[in-house]
């Protein structure tokens, strides 16, 4: 555990940066700094909890900024199936634990131990974990503590931060070419969605829903072809 | 803090965990089910949708300030940089009168 949490600490210092403006915009969107740190505990979802939040300032719409946020968590699914053979043997209880510590650093570095070190397990991926929350729990509600006393970011370009932060993430997540029209059609359809007047929130979903229909019919006629 | 915050909350702690669950408690079936293509491609398309909805309806100097945020994410993969880049391109830009 010991290992896992000195091992996580440079990428803990990102999560800092990250969680501290995170807790700046809460702020100005009205959340108090002790309903930032029951929200960072409870959710522990970075990305989700910016977007839920984004989207509530901009509609105060509680469901659909929600399951916009909870929509780009869906990730997790997949992450936390990968970790089956980490978390097989455990108590129910442990599991529970493990999964809600497990975020998008400790998992990927615990994957990456694994593969050097194969001893490395679930104690290295709760130990980092730990540390992840601990930390992203702290930074947003300083952020949160600060926000509350500053004038408004937003106009300081704050808000732009998360946009930037989510250009970095799609780069990411670029696999290539294969990505090109299905991502085109996501974007084109998302624009069109709050130009017409749709809340951000609900465009997000729409936009979603079409980038997925595309590319199960580019995936059909690819299998149709060979 | 007024009930739409407290129901935030809740609603996205019961979500994000409901989503952990799911996951563990589908393990493998998942990743061998024929959906298992949509879970690998759908944070890709999310996040291409949340900057589409970051960027609508706004002004030529954010449209050029993701410009400059996304050449630099494309260079350097780094979040942290990109979100700094970003920023201080969108500020010029905005003090410039973009």
């Amino acid at each position: 555990m010991k290992h896992g949490a000195l091992s996580i600490l440079p990428l803990a210092a990102g999560v800092a940066v990250y969680g501290f403006a995170f807790g700046l915009l809460a702020a100005q969107v009205g959340f108090p700094w002790w309903g930032v740190a029951l929200m960072s505990s409870f959710v522990h979802a970075g990305s989700s909890q910016i977007v839920a939040v984004e989207q509530f300032a901009g509609t105060s719409a509680v469901i659909g900024a929600a399951l916009a946020g909870a929509a780009l968590n869906l990730r997790y699914i997949w992450i936390i199936a990968s970790l089956s053979e980490v978390l097989s043997g455990l108590s129910l209880r442990m599991k529970l634990l493990a999964i809600h510590v497990t975020g998008d650093e400790n998992w990927a570095l615990t994957m990456a131990e694994r593969a050097k070190n194969p001893e490395a397990g679930v104690s290295f991926l709760i130990g980092s974990g730990l540390v992840v929350i601990t930390v992203w729990t702290t930074s947003t509600s300083l952020g949160a503590v600060a926000g509350s006393s500053l004038p408004n970011l937003e106009q300081f370009g704050l808000g732009f931060a998360f946009t930037a932060a989510f250009i970095a993430m799609a780069r990411g997540l670029w696999r290539g070419s294969s990505n090109l029209v299905p991502w085109v059609a996501v974007f084109a359809v998302t624009i069109c969605a709050v130009t017409l007047g749709a809340p951000k929130a609900y465009a997000i979903v729409a936009g979603v829903i079409c980038g997925l229909a595309v590319l199960y019919f580019v995936k059909n006629k690819k299998r149709l072809a060979l | 803090m007024t009930f739409p915050y407290w129901m935030l909350i809740v609603v996205l702690a019961v979500a994000a965990f409901s989503i952990r669950l799911l996951g563990l408690f589908a393990g493998d079936a998942i990743k061998s089910s024929r959906f298992a293509w949509m879970l690998d491609d759908l944070p890709g398309l999310i996040i291409v949708s949340l900057v589409a909805s970051s960027l609508a309806e706004q002004s030529i100097g954010t449209w050029i300030a993701a410009a400059a945020a996304l050449a630099v994410a494309y260079f350097s993969n780094h979040v942290i940089l990109t979100m700094c880049v970003g920023v201080v391109a969108y500020g010029s830009l905005v003090w410039l009168g973009f």
